[in-house]
């Protein structure tokens, strides 16, 4: 709104975001200094702190296994999906607009359906048809690209809308320009920043991702999030080195937000399925 | 068939035609069975309100429209198998269209990078074309740094670079402040003459047309309805929608009698042909004449004086046979300084520039 | 003409389309046979009603708190300039994605027995008890984490679409703030709101891992809820895997339900202002 806020309306805000900001740092905080504490008793600080439960993770080869399966696994499952995402987002907008409803479809089922319920859902078509390939990793692979592929999808589309991809297509066959070249050139080029902003998005969600981990595969890919549970679980609990893990995957996973928001200087991104209030296409 | 072909097709050169083409997007009829010539060298402006079916044309000789019927030919070729991308065309868009990655350099060396043309000759026509566009101090810009009318002009520049035998326009000034669009309207037209390519010019704004055309076809609902060199559109309208669409006019109902149409005192011309009781007369505004009030012609007084600069447009009111009549007259305002409003005179308007149709019978 | 997005639609098909329909089909078969009897004993059991009514709440109280602080920050945020919008963004997108197992663990040592809040309010005097991880009012306190900086990314493109000239037009019009709010503001924005609701509704309702995390972790008897249930039965008990299909069915029609009210109310929200 155009008119300055007043005194009363400026205080309210601070207050409300500096409520917010605590309430946002305090568990990150909280989590920091567990990884660091030697001894916690009832203070509300520590008694005095070390680097010795890194140190001890780092040469843990079970939670770096764990560790590196989630890396590993994300990535790979990143890759899959901006392989198979683009060529679709692109055709669905250039050529054949009727795939877009089927592809909007699609999008909404990992939102609508808990990803336990796929999970359970997926077990059990295995089991009945091909049981031979139950609990293989190949499997969670498949299922986490297909949960993720909505968060691709929008971001991969959005930059799509924004560019004016169908009109600088339009210019370029006019120009005289194959599609390959239209597709190197002018479509790529143009949907960078989605495809980024989509592949932080969907290693986020494939990193952080329990459900299908666990009623897939289990225990015979030990992802970090499995770890994180049983750690948690366990009686002889390990929160240091619970600690330490979660302060570590945080850190990764916030390194990426801010090449998101970096990325994308601040703009609103297109995160609200099937609407955007701005302006498509140039001014 | 429409009538609108003009001579028939010359051999070889960038002539471009249409031959019955029909193009319909679910039950709208964007273009009905229409034909068109347009002549080696020629602007040919395509002009007509939102929904004639002009900028549908425009796509259909591009190619991103594909006809349901009829042909489109470039030079002496048919067009029908032959996609966009091959096809002899250079376009230049509403909104640039140009690639946001490329300089004003790159983007217009886009078109000959994708036909292979060699490095060497591909930047001596660049070259040429940033001369040609005046763009070559901004050469080295991005789309987003340089203003909308410098953005048009690289449009052009890319448009042309390959040597096309068409050029193609699809409201290229829609975009653009006024000032920026009356300079490179001309700057359009000075380019397509200097480089002699036959050009079909997309616009909903007659005297953009008017200005730049060689000849214009007027288009409403999907058919051309009058296709004619702008002064002949401008003074001999064929149809009433043509008389309403291309300048400002007058217009006012009459009774025909005897054969005749009269406005008693202001003029006195032969009714249309099939005229059924009534006929709808236009007459522009410089075409007026007024006089002082006891002078020849029709009684009326003046209601508001609109200065335009050189030209004062008063607006008049008359009383005649048939009712009560509104109209406009154009006059140099150093003759009309001295009148007030208010003030009784008498106009008549030459029968040679009165233009009657027949009313439909049915209001 | 389909070919470029073959893979993507045979992707959706196999791992989503399918296994919704098996898990459909599986609900009302038993042994071979179509039957609602595996429903009928899932809604009558009084363990799987509690575990269905206390899901929906929990989804219900998270999605209203989160959409009653989140509002106005969404709100704020929106007008925000650039440069202070995108620390918040990075800051909420954090929030947004720090759930799971870590979330529930930073729980503890945030709002434990001897978390850091729970001792700094002791040792103010504040006779302060920290809710129980598993308990209703401890989800909901950490669901919130995620969801409120959810909601707030969600909603806050939405919010753009009140546009500076209405208020403009409405000042000139000599309306107050608070006219320009009940008779513009609120109306177009409604429906936007009410979305995003619904979709923190929809994702409360599905979170498993955390809840894993917290419900497994505390004393006593844990709050029930759907994906729970599900989720012990998969993993250990072979026989009732028809309870879990049922239930699944269950939460995948509520699910449906609130996506396809979210679709409708969006697309009369988006009326007014496209």
């Amino acid at each position: 709104m155009s008119a300055p806020p007043r005194r009363a309306g400026r205080i309210g805000s601070s207050l409300l975001f500096g409520l917010l900001a605590v309430y946002l740092l305090l568990p990150i905080i909280a989590v920091l200094l567990y990884s660091l504490a030697t001894v916690w008793r009832a203070r509300i600080l520590p008694d005095a702190f070390t680097l010795d439960h890194y140190v001890r993770v780092f040469n843990d080869p079970r939670i770096l296994g764990a560790f590196g399966r989630s890396f590993l696994l994300a990535s790979i499952v990143t890759c899959i999906d901006i392989l198979i995402v683009v060529p679709a987002a692109y055709w669905a907008r250039i050529r054949n607009p009727r795939i877009t409803p089927l592809l909007a479809l699609g999008a909404a089922i990992p939102f609508a359906l808990p990803y336990v319920v796929i999970a359970f859902g997926i077990d059990r078509l295995i089991g009945e048809f091909v049981p031979s390939i139950q609990n293989t990793l190949a499997v969670l692979i498949v299922a986490q690209a297909a949960i993720a592929f909505p968060f691709f999808y929008w971001a991969v589309d959005g930059s799509m809308a924004a560019a004016g991809i169908e009109r600088l297509s339009e210019a370029a066959e006019t120009c005289g320009a194959r599609p390959r070249q239209i597709v190197r050139r002018i479509v790529f080029p143009a949907i960078r920043m989605g495809v980024v902003t989509g592949s932080v998005l969907v290693f986020a969600v494939s990193f952080g991702e329990f459900a299908l981990a666990q009623v897939l595969v289990g225990s015979a890919f030990e992802t970090l999030p499995l770890w994180q549970a049983d750690a948690m679980l366990q009686t002889t609990g390990r929160f240091n080195d619970l600690a330490v893990t979660t302060v570590l995957s945080f850190v990764l996973l916030f390194l990426l937000a801010v090449v998101l928001v970096t990325w994308n200087r601040g703009q609103t991104v297109r995160l609200l399925p099937g609407a955007t209030t701005q302006k498509e296409g140039r001014a | 068939m429409n009538e609108a072909v003009g001579t028939n097709t010359p051999s070889g050169g960038g002539g471009v035609s249409l031959r019955e083409v029909t193009k319909r997007f679910g039950s709208v009829r964007a273009l009905d069975d229409v034909s068109l010539y347009v002549q080696p060298g020629e602007l040919l402006a395509l002009l007509g309100p939102s929904g004639c079916g002009k900028t549908t044309l425009l796509r259909a000789v591009a190619g991103l429209e594909v006809p349901d019927t009829g042909h489109v030919l470039i030079g002496d070729r048919d067009m029908s198998e032959v996609p966009v991308r091959s096809r002899p065309i250079g376009m230049v868009f509403q909104h640039y269209a140009l690639f946001p990655n490329l300089t004003v350099r790159q983007n217009i060396a886009f078109p000959l990078e994708v036909r292979g043309v060699p490095r060497e000759q591909a930047r001596a026509r660049v070259e040429e074309m940033l001369v040609l566009v005046r763009l070559d101090a901004q050469a080295d810009r991005y789309p987003n740094q340089i203003s909308g009318g410098q953005a048009q002009r690289c449009a052009l520049g890319r448009a042309l670079a390959p040597s096309p035998e068409v050029l193609l326009l699809d409201e290229p000034l829609s975009a653009l402040d006024a000032v920026v669009r009356v300079r490179l309207r001309d700057e359009i037209r000075r380019v397509q003459q200097m480089v002699g390519i036959t050009a079909l010019y997309v616009t909903h704004d007659q005297s953009e047309a008017m200005a730049i055309a060689d000849r214009v076809a007027l288009m409403n609902h999907g058919r051309i309805e009058q296709l004619a060199p702008p002064s002949e559109l401008y003074e001999e309208p064929r149809t009433e929608f043509a008389a309403t669409f291309v300048g400002s006019r007058n217009a006012v109902e009459l009774p025909v009698t005897g054969g005749r149409v009269r406005l008693p005192g202001a003029f006195d011309i032969a009714a249309p042909s099939g005229s059924n009781g009534r006929a709808i007369c236009f007459f522009r505004p410089e075409d007026v004449e007024i006089a002082e009030e006891h002078g020849p012609g029709l009684a009326a007084w003046l209601e508001m004086k609109v200065y335009l600069g050189s030209t004062t447009r008063l607006l008049l009111r008359a009383e005649h046979a048939s009712g009560e009549l509104s109209l406009h007259a154009d006059a140099p305002s150093r003759r009309v300084q001295g009148l007030d409003e208010g003030s009784r005179l008498t106009f008549r308007v030459d029968p040679a520039h009165v233009r009657a149709f027949p009313v439909e019978a049915s209001a | 003409m389909w070919l470029p997005a073959v893979p993507l639609l045979l992707l959706i098909a196999v791992a989503l389309v399918l296994p919704a329909l098996s898990l459909v089909i599986g609900s009302v078969t038993e042994d071979g046979q179509l039957t609602l009897d595996g429903w009928v004993r899932v809604l009558t059991r009084r363990g799987d009603q509690t575990a269905i009514l206390t899901s929906l709440a929990l989804a219900t109280v998270v999605a209203t708190i989160a959409t009653l602080v989140g509002t106005p920050v969404a709100w704020l945020l929106s007008r925000m300039l650039p440069v202070g919008r995108a620390t918040w963004l990075a800051l909420l997108t954090v929030g947004g994605n720090f759930g799971g197992i870590g979330l529930a663990f930073a729980y503890f040592a945030v709002l434990g027995t001897v978390g850091m809040v729970t001792l700094a309010l002791q040792s103010l005097g504040v006779d302060f008890l920290p809710p129980r991880p598993s308990s209703f009012e401890g989800l909901v306190l950490v669901y919130l984490y995620t969801n409120v900086p959810l909601f707030v990314l969600l909603t806050m493109p939405a919010m753009g679409a009140l546009r500076d000239e209405w208020w403009e037009a409405a000042q000139v019009a000599s309306a107050t703030r608070w006219q320009f709010w009940r008779r513009v503001g609120i109306p177009v924005l409604t429906p936007f709101i009410v979305a995003g609701w619904l979709l923190i509704f929809t994702w409360s309702i599905g979170i498993y891992g955390l809840a894993y995390a917290l419900a497994g972790a505390g004393a006593a008897t844990p709050t029930q809820l759907i994906t729970l249930r599900i989720g012990v039965i998969l993993k250990s008990d072979v026989t009732e895997t028809w309870r879990a299909n049922v239930l699944a069915v269950i939460l995948m029609g509520i699910a449906i339900v609130s996506l396809v009210t979210y679709r409708a109310i969006l697309r009369r929200g988006l009326r007014w202002v496209t």
